[in-house]
């Protein structure tokens, strides 16, 4: 325990940095954990922007969340989304970087020029992929010039074509993230580790599974957690290359959220889809990253 | 929280980081030199395949029309700046005004959120540890809190305060949101590596908190800052929900929502549509291949052990 005295002159000596710091804190608090506690209330409630007022409706929403079909198919298609593309992600993530895992200048460009699907907008990833999927689009035309298919393929017209282009479109953005992520834990990889393998008799894939996927192990780790948040979350791509269509096939849960708060108006109901995914994604974060943890411990 | 972990990692490997290279050259050298072209191949045509969107995007706004439906993958061998001129020339500046507003925004966010982030995580990372943890984790859940959730409540906070739809409103949800907790978890790994020494030996000398973390702290911390600066730089700038709805449409588009609003809404050609979107991605390429190291360095340093 400090002096009365000491701790006096510490107090306003550090005022300067206590109160930007406690101005973070507080800008934190007021947009992160309020609207968090506000949702939660919210969801108990009818509340709408255009009517005045609101009533506490109880667990109301959440009753109504379990019959609704729409909401139902959005979680189906956001879960299968993240698994298929967070899967595809690594997997083409790891092979590219192994691939790219060289010194020379070639390589080091390919590297840089392999990142630049994340740095673009989704907004811009959406249009330029719209253009490429479309009906009259840069892909069927260049199919149909090459014959392999007599008419154009509706890639976001078919229900379930237009849920593997969003697939695809998804797992391309987030490969570009996860090659660097692994290409930054294969440079940590001591060579010596594979000379002694290869000393040791152990072939190619011996070696790719008892010495590259266990030392890359806390990057998958990583990787992908952030490659599953990434799809909870998701939005933009989907608004632009198919808002959600055709019949809400490609709909996520976020985008559910979006449309019942702004075009039907429901923000009880809205709030409460939103606890929803709100638990959905701690519980996917934590169990995910909890079992890759223990994961890179056993390896 | 896997992210609370990571910059912590690096801040205490980081000394040993300039003993990698030297290994490096040796494992290219002595790697099967026969197969060496073979591999070259194959890593150039895979990366091509895997960017051919951003190829055909970049060839193709500088194509006319015609040569562009005729072989979209081909390069521009009469290369015309035509569709360049037409987005530029468009009569709602909407590459002109999109740049300059989305500008605006990442500057002064950004710019606030550097101090913000950086002082929080000073005072944070000098406290004891029980309550360091909790509000570091508490910190952490904004990263994974799907930013859907928090929407309609802070375009209510936002209206009570006065500052719905409008520029600084945005700005000062950008200022509170994830991109707070992402800013103290790299500042924290960094300021935890340190020594105590060099704060108390400033304190010996008299100086205050402020003037301790701005002349002493900040100028070691700098790689975090470059790291925090260029994503938060490159997130703000590419973020679309949020200056969609706490903005709204009336107040002028960002260049995301921009694109979104004109582009989503008309019929183009193609010439105009690649030429729009390379003029709306070429600030954050170019950036990228400016700071390419430190985007690999804040990579690095977030996602290994």
């Amino acid at each position: 325990m400090k002096p009365l005295s000491t701790w006096f002159r510490d107090a306003s000596r550090d005022l300067g940095l206590r109160l930007i710091a406690a101005f973070g804190l507080l800008l934190y608090t007021v947009f992160i954990i309020v609207p968090v506690l506000m949702s939660l209330r919210s969801s108990f409630t009818d509340e709408n922007p255009l009517k005045s007022g609101s009533t506490w409706i109880g667990t109301d929403n959440y009753t109504e969340m379990l019959h609704d079909p729409q909401l139902r198919a959005s979680v189906l298609f956001t879960l299968a989304l993240a698994v298929g593309v967070t899967g595809v992600a690594n997997v083409a993530g790891l092979l590219l970087a192994m691939l790219l895992n060289r010194t020379r200048l070639t390589y080091r460009v390919l590297r840089t020029v392999a990142f630049l699907p994340q740095v673009v907008s989704g907004v811009i990833v959406g249009f330029v992929w719209k253009a490429i999927f479309t009906q009259n689009g840069l892909l069927n035309e260049t199919l149909t010039r090459l014959h392999v298919t007599d008419q154009p393929v509706d890639w976001l017209g078919n229900p379930h074509l237009a849920q593997l282009s969003v697939g695809v479109v998804v797992a391309w953005v987030l490969s570009g993230f996860t090659t660097v992520v692994y290409l930054a834990a294969l440079q940590n990889i001591p060579q010596e580790l594979y000379d002694a393998g290869s000393i040791d008799g152990a072939g190619a894939s011996q070696r790719f599974r008892m010495i590259t996927l266990r030392m890359v192990a806390p990057a998958t780790t990583i990787s992908v957690t952030i490659s599953l948040i990434t799809v909870l979350k998701l939005y933009d791509i989907i608004q632009v290359l198919t808002s959600g269509g055709p019949a809400n096939a490609t709909q996520s849960t976020a985008q559910y959220i979006v449309k019942t708060a702004f075009t039907t108006n429901r923000f009880g109901y809205a709030s409460a889809v939103a606890m929803f995914l709100l638990a959905l994604s701690a519980v996917i974060a934590l169990s995910v990253t909890s079992v890759l943890r223990r994961r890179e411990v056993d390896l | 929280m896997t992210v609370q972990h990571a910059p912590a990692r690096t801040a205490t490997r980081r000394p040993s980081r300039p003993g990698r290279p030297a290994t490096a050259p040796g494992r290219s050298g002595r790697y099967r030199a026969l197969r060496s072209p073979v591999r070259l191949t194959a890593a150039v045509v895979v990366v091509l395949l895997f960017v051919s969107p951003i190829y055909l995007t970049i060839v193709n706004a500088f194509k006319t029309e015609d040569a562009i439906v005729a072989n979209p993958a081909a390069p521009p061998v009469h290369p015309t700046l035509g569709n360049l001129a037409t987005a530029l020339g468009r009569p709602d500046q909407l590459i002109q005004l999109g740049l300059r507003n989305s500008l605006i925004v990442v500057v002064c966010s950004v710019l606030l959120l550097i101090p913000l982030g950086s002082a929080f995580s000073f005072w944070i990372s000098r406290r004891r540890t029980r309550p360091r943890a909790v509000i570091l984790a508490v910190l952490a859940a904004g990263l994974m809190i799907p930013p859907q959730v928090v929407l309609l409540p802070t375009i209510r906070i936002l209206t009570f305060l006065g500052l719905d739809h409008s520029y600084p409103g945005l700005i000062l949800s950008n200022l509170g949101g994830g991109y707070f907790s992402f800013a103290v978890f790299v500042y924290v790994g960094f300021m935890r590596a340190v020594p105590d020494e060099v704060v108390e030996a400033a304190r010996l000398d008299g100086a205050g908190g402020l003037r301790i973390w701005w002349t002493i702290i900040m100028p070691l911390v700098r790689p975090a800052t470059a790291t925090v600066a260029i994503f938060l730089s490159l997130w703000i700038w590419n973020d679309f929900l949020n200056p969609q709805f706490i903005l709204g449409p009336l107040q002028g588009q960002t260049i995301t929502t921009g694109l979104y609003l004109s582009v989503g809404q008309y019929q183009m050609d193609y010439g105009q549509l690649f030429g729009i979107m390379f003029l709306a991605g070429i600030i954050p390429v170019a950036g990228y291949l400016l700071m390419q190291k430190q985007f690999a360095a804040g990579l690095t340093a977030g996602s290994t052990k």
